[in-house]
């Protein structure tokens, strides 16, 4: 090791100084931090030294006269100072107050350095002394230096790190929400007292709303994958094939006549379902509808039903489940519409026409 | 040794994965079910109750547990969350007005604690009929961004009339459950 050591600091090659810098820079460090901390023993028992000579009270070392009187001049300089400070300049209050504050740490240290050899009932005293300067400083402190009352404040020169996103999301949200808007589905809407036609024939609809009618009379033909149906009042709605699902939502007095693979009834009251259906048709929250088989015609209908698989009437349509009357014994909130009130064969091609 | 360790031990052993399908009504849960399985699906009845599948899905036996999604049977999906690995949120793409009612029901349900620790398999369904929102939209619509970070998610685009995507959101599902609970191996 010291071979190594004679070696590195003597060596006059510096590549071989360059080939392990780290390992140098350690060792330089921790002789650096030796040095430093011999120093410092060096000047501490200097000051000791010199502090005990200064007080001369007594030359030995380990002595309880020495420490008490040491203790009470101390003591009694804290105490002036304190008197002092109501006196000075308030700009220099506080710093006035951190100085005496330092003294009696110093006080409290001296205390306990010696209190190895002291008798306990000086310890005791002592310990008593410093803890009532320390008290009295903050009395003075208290009343000199007048906390701040605690408040809430905004701090805009420095920014809270778990606030900032936060507030980033706040303004975020509102942008995603305007930034993307759901697009119209093609459909009929907001209206009253009119016949809505449309074909869907040669076009390439896949899904078709009718919501908010009053007194409409729509017909749709040709064969469509989704149906919605939303808000309808005193209406009449005949269709062509579903290959999809149908969904009623919300309709009161109204008269459908409508093939469909399912159909789901929400919301429905007093009204009248002519249907064919591959499954068996629900109804929830719904009273008074009443159901029957389909009725439709128009011109090509039989083709686009067999397109669709709905050419065969599968009796489903007086199958109905009610989500709200799980029982065996028959639901009251919908019926077989009776034989003598259902309409006819209905065909929507001649008016068309007309 | 507690009796759920031996389940857990027995589970392990069989490798199932247990998969709970829910969404709105008319969103094609059973379908997807049934396509997935080979079945016909041309006579589909909205469901009143739940329907269970065992299918053996790679090496893996997966219990999927199809809850009805009708408004008044909703609350009883519940009763279905214990022990779930793997949770399929169903969203018909087609049905624009009810995107608010998903994006809520899904909201609800994913403050469900002991969902907590299942993955989040997104499909959004009915890709096949024109007009239906993109996977990328229906995201934005539910907002899924902004879902507690701990969760494993992923939507996927799929039609459970073609069949297309439901095999992409299944793998994935399932490799994310396998990689959470059994080592791959």
């Amino acid at each position: 090791m010291e071979n190594e050591e004679v070696a590195l600091s003597s060596n006059p090659n510096p590549n071989l100084l360059v080939a392990d810098p780290s390992l140098q820079k350690k060792h330089q460090s921790m002789l650096d931090r030796l040095s430093n901390r011999h120093q410092t023993r060096l000047d501490n028992s200097l000051t000791r030294r010199s502090a005990e000579s200064d007080s001369s009270a007594s030359p030995s070392f380990e002595s309880t006269s020495n420490f008490l009187s040491r203790f009470s001049n101390s003591k009694s300089s804290i105490e002036s100072q304190l008197a002092q400070c109501r006196l000075c300049d308030p700009t220099q209050v506080k710093s006035h107050l951190d100085q005496i504050s330092s003294s009696i740490s110093d006080l409290e240290k001296l205390v306990a350095e010696n209190s190895y050899f002291l008798p306990s009932y000086e310890v005791r005293s002592s310990l008593k002394t410093t803890s009532d300067l320390r008290q009295s400083l903050e009395v003075l402190s208290a009343e000199l230096l007048p906390k701040k009352k605690f408040s809430f404040r905004n701090k805009p020169t420095r920014k809270d790190p778990i606030a900032e996103p936060k507030e980033e999301e706040k303004e975020q949200e509102p942008e995603k929400k305007s930034g993307f808007r759901v697009p119209d589905s093609p459909g009929f809407w907001n209206k009253k007292g009119e016949i809505l036609v449309h074909n869907f024939k040669g076009s390439e609809v896949g899904e078709f709303s009718i919501s908010d009618l009053d007194s409409c009379e729509v017909r749709l033909m040709g064969s469509v994958r989704a149906l919605f149906v939303h808000r309808l009042r005193n209406c009449r709605l005949y269709t062509g094939p579903v290959t999809g699902s149908v969904l009623v939502d919300g309709v009161e007095g109204c008269v459908f006549v409508m093939a469909s693979h399912q159909i789901r009834i929400h919301n429905a009251k007093t009204s009248d379902f002519y249907l064919r259906v591959r499954s068996r048709p629900i109804i929830e929250d719904s009273c008074g509808v009443r159901f029957a088989p389909y009725c439709l015609t128009y011109k090509g209908i039989e083709e686009e039903l067999r397109e669709a698989s709905l050419d065969k009437e599968t009796e489903k349509w007086s199958n109905v489940d009610d989500f709200l009357w799980l029982r065996a014994v028959q639901s009251p909130n919908w019926s077989i519409l009776p034989e003598n009130e259902r309409l006819g064969l209905v065909d929507i091609s001649k008016s068309v026409e007309s | 040794m507690g009796l759920l360790s031996i389940i857990r031990k027995i589970k392990r052993k069989e490798k199932e994965i247990r998969i709970l399908m829910v969404g709105l009504d008319n969103s094609g849960k059973t379908t997807i079910v049934l396509r997935i399985n080979g079945e016909d699906t041309s006579v589909v009845s909205p469901t009143l109750g739940f329907n269970i599948k065992t299918i053996i899905y790679q090496k893996y036996t997966l219990n999927i547990w199809d809850v009805g999604g009708q408004k008044t049977i909703r609350s009883y999906w519940r009763n279905y969350f214990e022990q779930t690995d793997g949770l399929v949120w169903v969203v018909d793409s087609s049905d624009l007005r009810r995107l608010e009612d998903c994006k809520a029901e899904l909201d609800n349900l994913l403050k469900e604690e002991r969902l907590s620790g299942s993955s989040l398999l997104i499909l959004a369904n009915k890709q096949d009929i024109k007009g239906a929102l993109t996977p990328e939209e229906i995201a934005k619509v539910l907002n899924l961004e902004a879902m507690d970070k701990t969760r494993h998610w992923q939507i996927v685009g799929c039609s459970a009339f073609t069949g297309e995507g439901l095999l992409e959101g299944f793998d994935w599902l399932v490799q994310d459950i396998a990689s959470r609970i059994y080592v791959l191996d």
